[in-house]
């Protein structure tokens, strides 16, 4: 999950000593930013927003005449950037930039192991930067990083300003062990500046982008608020996914995606979600959202998915798809979760009976799962194809569009 | 020795986290299917107990010092809760076991750091987490793989299926099956961004093994464990033919950080895009025995295009009928 800029300040660089600019983060102007901005000779704006390249979009301003801090601020902290509405502004003091650097600590899957991230061309996008001037210290023993061992990288990539080693290394330290200890997967400082205060010279990160782990010891969505992935509010549905894996363990069926199409897909296994996700998109088929259910959920979960799966409005077709389970029960998650899913939906009057069908799964009580949910189909009213394994799995999208364009003269997509 | 070291006719499992719900229901099967390779269960506070098919112990310490099963555990299969992971692998090493199997998803990325310096530093093979466990049809398997009847999915045979997604690695070995060829191992090394065991680590441990005919390997983006396959085999490590299937084009297609499937699944900064994998292996394709499907069923196409003899007859039919239809 990613971090707002003013919580990686607040809550992360703060404790782990990074030292940052002066700042205050406000969702409107108020006197707390007044008079921030009278103490400063001039202030840097920013947008809040999760998206990146907020530079390039003309969301981060530097301020000198103070007539216009108020303008400014109320146009930043309330602007769309790349189409994200920004939650508020972070007003921070206007440095007096020497050098800008590049560091970010991430997992790197060649080595598996962390990688501190280094260049003294920063302050660019880093896809921009000459990869020659990137340079790469894995941390091979996690039990032990010193900053002795951030100078002896230093030098040996030849960074040459003497007086910065000693004070760059403790900071790249301190990055480091905020990466770990936040339980990161990304942590960036673009840039890591240089800067002049007085006749002293400070690093200040006058950047920070943080990535949690989702699968953290401590959950990111419980501290900081459940947010998208997408660089959008997450909707009520997704919200609601959320909360179904919440402190039960026992499988998953909480990861819920909406996209704009009219195919609900309540589909199984990572890597079935996946392929059969891949081969709809490739049909012509228009998603209207996206499950990744198993570890074999209880009924409850399925009953619970389901429901919000059904509810998108303007669904034309369900595609119920997965391999052969090793694990998950059919008969608990089709034959009962789903099945009852859509006897208590008829029973309310929710269920669109204009939906059209495929089913395609096997695995553990398979016969006895796909029979009760052709019973349940059959007393719904429910009409659709119920498969096992013998069908391949990625032909199953493939079925569910045929029987679209037969039935409810389905215009699928043109793709290229 | 029959098998792998993954899995081989001196196998003997403990079960860590026996008498939950999913590892008891793991048990009960297997000691219908294969009795007698799971040969203990350690769940704390259970010690004792005989509601497993399996003697149960409080402590690994006290199962591999009791008389009766303690010469015969070497492999661990941990089925505990994703915190208590990292704890369940040091229980495990300290003890001496040397392979082990993470079934447990979501474990935190950190812990999973710490694991893999563990393992590197003790030269122990882990397989996962997020692993579905393995299956040798020669020998028999480790975990759910496969479920109650694996006869569907698995015949004995020279295909070896290594895959990210513990769902597909069954699904694959079936379609193959279902059309002439039987599998010698399948393992699902799980999806997580730090891998114990990677698609490379295993084609160096099988690449002398005389009874591996092809590979089918199943990929996903994020990471560059597929990339380093190409490596791997450009390098000359790997000369047997490898047919690859890369999941997740589509999602080249949909905003950056879109989580979806595996935690390592994640395309984040345009770094191991699936049409990064794919390009990296068929440039591997131009000189050695590599191909990669277009789509998932062309697997079959190219293990059959690479040369690889079939097992057995091909079963399929021609045109599928539904089971059930309320047209």
């Amino acid at each position: 999950m990613k971090l707002y800029e003013h919580e990686a300040l607040g809550s992360i660089f703060k404790k782990y000593k990074i030292p940052v600019p002066r700042y205050v983060f406000s969702a409107e102007m108020n006197d707390a930013v007044r008079q921030f901005v009278d103490k400063e000779p001039g202030v840097v704006i920013k947008s809040m927003v999760l998206v990146g390249k907020r530079g390039k979009a003309g969301a981060v301003k530097v301020v000198s005449d103070k007539s216009q801090v108020e303008k400014v601020f109320s146009d930043l902290a309330t602007r769309e950037v790349y189409g994200e509405r920004s939650i508020g502004a972070l007003v921070e003091e206007k440095l007096d930039i020497e050098k800008e650097f590049y560091l970010s600590v991430t997992y790197s899957t060649k080595d598996r192991a962390p990688a501190i991230i280094f260049s003294e061309h920063g302050g660019m996008d880093v896809e921009e930067i000459d990869p020659k001037l990137i340079h790469t210290y894995v941390v091979s023993d996690v039990r032990s990083v010193y900053p002795y061992q951030i100078r002896q990288f230093l030098a040996g990539i030849g960074f040459s300003d003497k007086e910065l080693l000693r004070p760059l290394s403790e900071v790249i330290v301190n990055v480091y062990n905020a990466f770990w200890g936040s339980e990161s997967r990304l942590l960036e400082i673009n840039p890591l500046v240089v800067a002049r205060s007085g006749d002293k010279r400070k690093i200040v990160a006058a950047d920070a982008v943080v990535i949690l782990d989702d699968d953290a010891s401590v959950n990111p969505a419980v501290v900081y608020g459940a947010r998208s992935a997408q660089g959008r509010p997450l909707t009520q549905r997704e919200q609601d996914a959320i909360l179904i894996d919440q402190g039960d363990h026992r499988g998953k069926a909480g990861s819920y995606v909406e996209l704009d199409g009219d195919i609900a897909m309540m589909t199984f296994g990572g890597g079935g979600s996946t392929v059969t996700a891949e081969t709809a998109i490739e049909a012509g088929l228009r998603i209207a959202n996206l499950t990744d259910i198993g570890g074999n959920p209880p009924a409850e979960k399925m009953y619970r998915i389901s429901r919000i799966i059904l509810s998108k409005p303007g669904l034309k077709g369900v595609l119920v798809c997965g391999g052969t389970a090793s694990n998950t029960r059919i008969d608990v998650t089709l034959g009962e979760g789903l099945a009852k899913a859509l006897d208590d939906m008829n029973a309310e009057g929710k269920l669109d009976k204009n939906l059209v069908w495929v089913v395609r799964r096997s695995g553990p009580e398979y016969v006895k799962g796909l029979k009760m949910l052709h019973e349940c189909f059959v007393r719904n009213g429910i009409r659709g194809e119920i498969y096992d394994s013998q069908l391949p799995i990625t032909e199953a999208p493939i079925r569910l569009k045929e029987l679209l364009i037969k039935h409810i003269a389905y215009k699928p997509e043109e793709v290229v | 020795m029959k098998g792998t070291v993954y899995l081989n006719d001196k196998t003997g499992i403990v079960v860590i986290g026996a008498t939950g719900r999913e590892a008891s229901q793991v048990i009960k099967e297997s000691e219908t299917l294969y009795p007698g390779i799971i040969k203990a269960g350690i769940t704390p506070g259970k010690g004792g107990s005989s509601e497993l098919p399996v003697p149960v112990f409080d402590t690994l310490k006290e199962a591999v010092k009791d008389p009766k099963v303690g010469k015969l555990l070497n492999t661990a299969l941990i089925y505990v809760p994703p915190v208590s992971v990292l704890d369940a692998v040091m229980e495990c090493l300290d003890n001496g076991i040397k392979v082990l199997y993470i079934i447990t998803e979501h474990v935190p990325i950190r812990d999973s750091e710490v694991i893999y310096q563990e393992k590197v530093r003790r030269g122990a093979i882990i397989v996962g987490g997020t692993s579905l466990g393995c299956f040798v049809p020669s020998v028999g398997r480790i975990g759910a793989i496969g479920g109650k009847d694996p006869t569907v999915a698995f015949r004995d045979g020279g295909i070896v299926v290594i895959s990210k997604s513990g769902g597909l690695t069954v699904t694959t070995a079936e379609m193959f099956k279902r059309r002439g060829w039987g599998t010698y191992m399948a393992l699902a090394i799980g999806g997580d961004i730090i891998s114990n065991t990677t698609y490379a680590d295993v084609l160096q441990e099988i690449k002398g093994d005389s009874r591996v005919k092809g590979v089918a390997m199943l990929g996903e983006p994020g990471g560059s464990y597929e990339e380093q396959v190409a490596d791997l085999i450009m390098s000359g490590g790997f000369d047997k033919p490898v047919a690859a299937f890369i999941s997740g084009r589509f999602q080249e297609r949909m905003p950056e950080g879109v989580a979806f499937g595996h935690a390592g699944a994640i395309v984040e900064r345009g770094m191991g895009k699936a049409t990064d994998k794919i390009a990296r292996l068929e440039a591997a394709g131009k000189k050695y025995p590599v191909k990669v499907a277009f789509y998932y069923h062309d697997l079959v196409k190219a293990i059959e295009s690479l040369g690889v003899p079939r097992d057995f007859e091909d079963s399929t039919t021609e045109h599928v009928k539904p089971l059930y239809s309320t047209f």
